[in-house]
């Protein structure tokens, strides 16, 4: 199986060509070589699912070197594939490889054509090695990497200003998290004395339930899940993170990077089904942020505003999963969010591709006749996100609300409530989009085109998966055989052996099932039909800016959250450093130029002993001579 | 053995040269003389020798010092070529022929058993010296310069003279395995005061050649006064003879008197390094900052030495390989940019990097190197140094060394200000190709030794 390390190898070596040669190389090629890694690596990301399941599903261990050896600690550089990577390799591959595709039309015009390319290889790679890697150690290499990559492109365009401020609160924000994350391999580390998955899950198997390490392992893991994942109280960088390309915003701020905290907790779900108490902590901020976020995307007027407030609230579904031991459900979700948020994302850039980078959804309308093919697929994968069947959001965001159901009530409740506002701020965006009247500037109207086919084949192969894509793991109660999830099941065979209780579930019974499902499609009508009334049968338009009033005021400046953790953190930051900055500039000032201040006088008594004369010279000499035979000879 | 007569056979053959027409014949003569010498070298790889009667010795330890020596001599005298067309003055046969025979004294320095051929070899390395530091003949200051080395060598030679004799008194013996042995049989408080009379004397005329305090006062005045390639030819080559010639005596007959010797040494250490770091500080020339420069590190060797562990003799191979590497490129640029200005001083470097970038690279990794920043082989040599002291637990002397270290940062980085940060009217610099190709091969090797260290060490 070594050709598995080609796959993050061949988007590195992309990296590496348009990254050396981006001032040199024609754009044409720029393309091809940069969409070329990615295809084959999804290639071969098949091939390696395919021989997977030939060789009966055992996972596959990749050593390619030792690479850390301290003490006992031995961290090698190697990979590790079973199913969980394996899914999260085709995805990866394979929406990346469309979005490749698609930039390749987006950004034709831009200057900066080659770059961008480089850093999404770049990406890709290390996105590939937070997946592959076989221990937490390259999980962070590429967890860092990402992130990284996520700043580099967030202020792609970077000779404006906001778009850097941008970048700089990403990465910022990440790196808080990260610091958990890594706190929490110091512990793993310091509790297992080794960072391989496979040793360190077999070794916490054995532990007790709830036990304090298990639980601050969790904890501080799930910090970095809430920076990467933009999680309570660390989201607020996602949403203007879509300062980035759309491309970008679409593979990494919809459908990949930001899915690595679910990645990692299903990869160490050992540890978490030991610890309840985490578990119901994700859950809770899991549903605060679905909540959260989908509260405030109804009220946003940015087109990609009311998109990337959307992936926090959804990612808010994943971990709401994750909380209740739903992992299955929740990476299904990841999968059909990857689907159809990407298609959503790249649909929105078809839009502003036509607007001429237009992204105010009041200057829109009517789109429809304009964009068929963009309306088409955007339609699609507004329905999938709604959780109207037969489409891929319903199967898998039902699937989470089942088990959040046996759960908890009151969090189902507030999980339909939340998909209600899903379904009511996408049809809201729908329609302001593409129905009505044309609201832009004449100009704008005159330059609408559909966009070219590298950017619709994207479009439509990702609307044919949002489409279809639920059907990997239709549930029992709609006579399905929940193919992924069985798929899926030998990776909680240990966490199952460990903790049996948690794992014993009752299933709900059939009637049950369908009256869930029959409430929250139910609602999801309702609420489309709702945002049906009020934008297209009495055509209102969203309040301009400054206008709104009340509550919708405080739900469009995002409650402002942004605003307090200025006051909070920023300011008492500045403040804080100001105060250090200033002291340290004394001291340090004095001690460093007092120090030289006292050198620079030796020196100067020091040269005047280099006189010239031989004589004095002899004499130090001799001096020196006499100084170590006394010493030497009465003195010691 | 083979080296020895080598280098004298090629010396007289070189002299005979310079009778031809064609002077250009001499440089790659030279070149060609010193680099079969390299070669012949190790023809006793990995065995034990003993010539002339017992009074030569070496092992692959001494070999490898013996061609750091040939190697630098070869960097120098391909560097001679910007120095050549100085005119009537200039007589290459000579100079090549003396710089081949010092090379002989060197040798002898690096692998004596006897201390007849240790004295032997000192002074025919320093005669050398002498006629080389005066060779540009009508300028004042390198006849000053050649007459001072030649004063104060004479009285050290005097000096260690005066030590082995009375070594000899004590011992019976000149040969350094017999002395060992003689003085392995008492303790180090029961020895004769004569021997110990004589260590010290001994060691103090070793000590002035290496130019450590307070027998340094020589140096920085022969450095700048002598013609800039050979005061590159003698921080190199001297300093490496020299260091090599202590070991042997320190590690070879003196091993077991080291808490009787210790005291003094690293006394000598710290004034050393205190000296030259802390003088190199107000110097406005380059090249002067270089001689204090060469002080300094010669109290940085003085560490290994003093603290003498099983490690020390690969510490100072390495260290005085990576000196010598960072030297010969220090000195290359000077050369060139010297000429060009008239002026060794520090502002003679401004703006060096805008038109030159090559040179400015050159200097940066030779001052880097020197000032022992990570990457570079200065840094490596430091680090093992470092860790002998640390490993006798000498931890005082250590601090002292890396203070000493930070300060030298101070001094290093000036010259790459000038050359990086500030304004100057430097015109692009002509190299001749050769000159390239050595300044490029010693640049390389200085970073390659800080990345790859044990591809000398593993030599020992």
């Amino acid at each position: 199986m070594s050709f598995l390390v080609l796959i993050p190898l061949l988007p590195l070596l992309g990296f590496l060509i348009n990254g050396i040669g981006f001032r040199r190389i024609p754009k044409n090629l720029v393309g091809i070589i940069g969409s070329a890694g990615p295809v084959a690596a999804f290639a071969l990301s098949v091939y390696a699912f395919i021989s997977f399941q030939a060789q009966g599903s055992a996972p596959i261990h990749v050593h390619l070197f030792d690479w850390i050896t301290v003490g006992t600690l031995n961290i090698p550089f190697a990979f590790q594939i079973d199913q969980l990577s394996l899914l999260m390799l085709l995805i990866i591959t394979g929406v990346g490889s469309l979005i490749h595709i698609y930039s390749v039309g987006y950004m034709h015009h831009d200057e900066g054509f080659g770059k961008f390319f480089a850093f999404l290889n770049l990406f890709l790679f290390f996105m590939l090695l937070l997946v592959m890697g076989s221990n937490f150690v390259i999980m962070f290499i590429g967890w860092e990497g990402v992130g990284l990559c996520s700043y580099l492109l967030i202020g792609f365009w970077n000779k404006n200003t906001n778009y850097n401020n941008a970048a700089r609160k990403a990465f910022i924000m990440n790196r808080i998290g990260d610091l958990g994350y890594l706190l929490g391999i110091f512990l793993i580390i310091q509790q297992f004395g080794a960072v391989e998955y496979a040793v360190v899950f077999e070794k916490a198997a054995t532990m007790a339930v709830d036990s304090p390490a298990i639980v601050a392992i969790t904890m501080l893991l799930f910090v970095g899940a809430m920076g990467k994942s933009a999680q309570i109280p660390l989201y607020t960088w996602l949403p203007d993170a879509m300062a980035g390309p759309t491309p970008v915003s679409a593979l990494i701020h919809a459908a990949t990077m930001v899915t690595a905290g679910i990645y990692m907790v299903i990869r160490s779900n050992v540890f978490y089904s030991l610890a309840p108490d985490t578990l119901d902590l994700i859950a809770i901020v899991g549903l605060a942020t679905a909540l959260l976020g989908a509260s405030i995307g109804l009220f946003q007027n940015d087109i990609k505003k009311v998109l990337a407030y959307s992936t926090v609230s959804q990612l808010g579904y994943m971990f709401l999963g994750l909380g209740v031991m739903a992992y299955s459900p929740s990476f299904f979700h990841v999968m059909t969010h990857a689907f159809f948020k990407a298609l959503l994302f790249l649909g929105a850039g078809s839009v502003i591709h036509a607007m001429s980078d237009e992204q105010d959804i009041r200057k829109m309308g009517g789109l429809r006749h304009k964009l068929p093919v963009t309306f088409a697929t955007f339609v699609v994968a507004t329905i999938a996100i709604s959780g109207i069947p037969p489409f891929s959001g319903f199967f898998s965001k039902d699937d989470i609300l089942a088990n959040v159901y046996q759960h908890s009530k009151i969090m189902w409740g507030l999980g339909v409530l939340g998909s209600v506002m899903t379904s009511f701020y996408m049809f809201r965006l729908l329609f302001l989009t593409f129905f009505g009247t044309f609201r832009g500037t004449k100009q704008q109207e005159h330059h609408l085109h559909e966009s070219p086919l590298s950017m619709t084949l994207p479009l439509v192969v990702l609307a044919v998966l949002s489409a279809v894509g639920g059907f990997l793991n239709v549930p029992e109660a709609l006579f399905g055989s929940m193919k992924l999830s069985g798929f899926m099941a030998p990776l909680y065979e240990l966490a199952a052996k460990a903790n049996p209780v948690a794992f014993a579930h009752q299933h709900l019974s059939h009637t049950q099932e369908y009256v869930l499902m029959g409430v929250s499609v139910g609602a999801a009508l309702l609420a489309a039909l709702g945002a049906y009334v009020v934008f297209v049968v009495k055509k209102s338009v969203p309040a301009a800016d400054g206008q709104e009033t009340g509550l919708q005021k405080l739900v469009y400046n995002k409650y402002y959250v942004d605003e307090a953790y200025d006051a909070i953190f920023v300011k008492s930051m500045r403040t804080a450093s100001d105060l250090a900055y200033s002291f340290g500039e004394f001291m340090i000032d004095l001690v460093v130029n007092g120090t030289g201040k006292v050198v620079k006088n030796a020196a100067a008594k020091l040269r005047l002993l280099q006189n010239g004369a031989t004589s004095f010279y002899v004499f130090m000499m001799v001096l020196g001579i006499t100084v170590i035979m006394l010493w030497n000879f009465w003195i010691k | 053995m083979l080296p020895i007569v080598l280098l004298s056979v090629f010396g007289i053959v070189v002299l005979f040269l310079g009778f031809s027409k064609s002077k250009n014949i001499l440089l790659p003569a030279t070149l060609l003389f010193l680099l079969v010498t390299l070669i012949a070298n190790f023809v006793d790889w990995n065995h034990q020798y003993l010539y002339f009667n017992d009074m030569l010795w070496g092992n692959n330890a001494s070999m490898v010092f013996s061609g750091i020596v040939l190697l630098s001599a070869f960097f120098v005298v391909a560097l001679t070529r910007g120095f050549e067309q100085e005119g009537e003055a200039a007589q290459p046969a000579e100079y090549y022929g003396i710089m081949l025979f010092s090379l002989v004294g060197a040798i002898m320095m690096i692998s004596y058993e006897n201390l007849i051929i240790l004295f032997v070899g000192v002074e025919i390395l320093s005669v050398s010296i002498y006629i080389l530091t005066g060779s540009d003949k009508r300028n004042l200051r390198s006849n000053e310069a050649a007459l001072k080395y030649f004063l104060m060598g004479a009285f050290a030679t005097g000096i260690m003279l005066f030590g082995m004799a009375l070594m000899y008194g004590a011992t019976g013996s000149f040969v350094i395995s017999d002395i060992s042995e003689i003085i392995g049989t008492r303790a180090w408080n029961e020895q004769s005061q004569l021997l110990y009379a004589g260590l010290l004397m001994l060691l103090v005329g070793l000590l002035f050649k290496v130019s450590a305090a307070p027998f340094h006062f020589w140096t920085p005045d022969v450095y700048d006064g002598a013609p800039t390639i050979f005061t590159a030819y003698m921080s190199t080559i001297v300093k490496t003879a020299g260091f090599a010639a202590l070991y042997r005596l320190l590690a070879g007959s003196l091993a077991s008197l080291q808490d009787y010797w210790f005291a003094t040494l690293a006394t000598i250490t710290v004034l050393t390094l205190l000296a030259g770091n802390v003088t190199a500080v107000y110097q406005t020339s380059f090249k002067r900052m270089l001689a204090y420069s060469s002080i300094s590190h010669a109290g940085y060797l003085l560490i290994a030495l003093t603290s003498l562990t099983a490690k020390s003799q690969s510490s100072i191979l390495f260290y005085s390989l990576a000196y010598s590497l960072s030297t010969v490129s220090a000195f290359g640029v000077l050369i060139l940019v010297s000429q060009q200005q008239a002026s060794n001083n520090y502002d003679a470097f401004n703006g060096l990097a805008k038109k030159n970038p090559f040179l400015a690279f050159v200097l940066a990794v030779s001052m880097l190197s020197l000032a022992g920043i990570p990457l570079t082989a200065g840094f490596m040599g430091k680090l093992f140094v470092f860790t002998d002291a640390a490993q006798k637990g000498t931890i005082w002397l250590l601090v002292v060394a890396i203070l000493a270290s930070a300060i030298g940062i101070y001094y290093y980085f000036r010259v790459l200000i000038a050359a990086y940060f500030k304004e100057g009217d430097l015109a692009t610099i002509r190299i001749a190709p050769f000159y390239k190709v050595v300044l490029i091969i010693v640049t390389t090797l200085t970073i390659v030794l800080g990345l790859f260290p044990d591809l000398v060490l593993q030599l020992v």
